[in-house]
């Protein structure tokens, strides 16, 4: 998918010169230079690969990165305009590129972003066996425990929800799951989230709980970055309903996470049962420890 | 042998009045088409938020042949093989005037850059000039048409009686 969204001469760089599978991310910003960040560090693209120096990046253009969401959205905006209007596009094979422009607004409604300026490719990665070291920790008595993945942004939450749900699936645990994949990031095509797996994509979690639990009676319920109250709300009516819930929200530190507001009342009440906290200390999910409801550490 | 000659230019004269002719009904039948595929682009962006590369590979195959190749060269750059300039976009188009070129190229520049609303008023506004240029096809296939065959026998007779 990547060639599709590139201009091929930066394309084929990073295809022929740096190693695509320890690409996480590409930025592009109007008249700047590329940036790429790889393995957790960044590094500024040049015609010969990857290079520390800034004199020798290669410079993006408004019209590269006009280009590059043209082409995201398969060279159809009006299809993604309610993504745009987010600040994001997904596209099929989970590659999600984050959005800088002018947002339009009329009578306090956002109608669309134009004047695009810059654009954060982020490249999904399947890891496999990435949530094994967790996975006997996050089930008890056969059943999923409530649990919330916790990391900074780009330290792999995704990618370790994703595997997780692909080895409930590969260890026989046949629990109807379903995929809440607000952001279209969650789903990479290729069976990678087994053979148990609903999804419902793009909409916002209120609604997503809602009619997830009531048309698709799923056992556990995985969602990507809660991060309002409204989310919260929903996941405390998934708990009601006797669902479990797998989830993640950017926190840098499992204090920071017990002190946010958002989140204070849901550690007291104890809502989940599991923390596990990602980092990007030795690289993109570092798993830096697994804690129970009482925030004690059990593993790392 | 003279005979087989004469007849040989007879045939030749009507078949450059057909093909002057179906020139015309060829130019007609195109923004015919266009203007379906105008009024298609309205509908599926509007309420199904299809993309252009779904709508043309969904289009009816009487459409897609009216369109003479065009939606072909659009899918080669929706498919990146070639850019969006006239070269590509009018390969192998040859009945079609400079000026209408130009509307037409524009038409499929603006395709796919911009939000519903934006995207949908374009669209009726492209819509507005092909009906023009499609009533002006339309008289000049019926004037120029049937005129360009019956000019081919007429002057295939004429080449006839002549050599005769």
């Amino acid at each position: 998918m990547l060639e599709k969204i590139l201009p091929q001469d930066i394309y084929n760089i990073i295809k022929n010169k740096v190693n695509i599978n320890y690409v996480n991310e590409i930025r592009l910003r109007s008249d700047k230079p590329i940036l790429l960040q790889i393995g957790g560090k960044r590094t500024f693209l040049s015609s010969s690969g990857t290079t520390s120096s800034i004199k020798e990046a290669l410079l993006a253009s408004k019209i590269m990165i006009e280009d590059i969401i043209f082409r995201a959205s398969e060279c159809s905006i009006y299809s993604v305009n309610e993504q745009i209007k987010k600040g994001f596009i997904v596209t099929n094979g989970g590659i999600r590129l984050g959005i800088g422009g002018d947002l339009i607004e009329e009578n306090g409604v956002i109608k669309t972003m134009t004047n695009f300026s810059s654009v954060n490719i982020r490249l999904p990665h399947e890891i496999k066996n990435c949530s094994l070291c967790a996975f006997d920790f996050l089930l008890e008595n056969n059943n999923v425990l409530n649990t919330l993945v916790v990391s900074p942004p780009g330290a792999g939450k995704t990618t370790f929800l994703r595997d997780f749900i692909r080895q409930l699936s590969e260890h026989n645990y046949a629990f109807n799951v379903l995929v809440l994949d607000e952001r279209g990031e969650l789903d990479l095509g290729n069976n990678c989230l087994g053979n148990f797996a609903d999804k419902i994509s793009f909409a916002r979690k209120s609604i997503g709980f809602e009619n997830g639990i009531r048309s698709l009676s799923p056992n556990i319920i995985v969602t990507d970055e809660i991060g309002q109250k409204e989310d919260i709300d929903a996941i405390c009516y998934a708990m009601n309903c006797g669902v479990k819930i797998l989830a993640s929200a950017h926190c840098d530190s499992m204090d920071s996470l017990a002190k946010k507001p958002l989140f204070e009342s849901l550690v007291q009440d104890k809502l989940f049962q599991r923390y596990v906290f990602l980092s990007m200390r030795n690289g993109p999910g570092t798993l830096e420890g697994i804690y129970n409801e009482n925030l004690t550490r059990l593993r790392v | 042998m003279k005979i087989v000659l004469l007849l040989l230019i007879f045939i030749v004269c009507i078949f450059i009045g057909f093909t002057v002719s179906r020139k015309y009904r060829v130019r007609a039948n195109f923004f015919k088409a266009m203007i379906t595929l105008c009024q298609k682009f309205d509908i599926e962006i509007n309420y199904s938020r299809e993309r252009l590369k779904n709508i043309f590979l969904n289009l009816d195959s009487s459409i897609k042949n009216d369109l003479s190749g065009i939606d072909k060269n659009f899918l080669l750059f929706i498919d990146k093989e070639t850019p969006l300039d006239k070269n590509s976009l009018f390969d192998k188009i040859t009945f079609l005037k400079e000026d209408e070129k130009d509307i037409l190229f524009n038409f499929f520049r603006s395709l796919g850059r911009s939000d519903v609303e934006s995207q949908s008023k374009e669209i009726k506004n492209y819509l507005n000039r092909f009906e023009q240029v499609s009533q002006n096809t339309i008289l000049e296939n019926k004037k120029y048409g049937t005129l360009s065959v019956k000019l081919g026998v007429i002057a295939g007779l004429l080449l006839i009686v002549i050599f005769i």
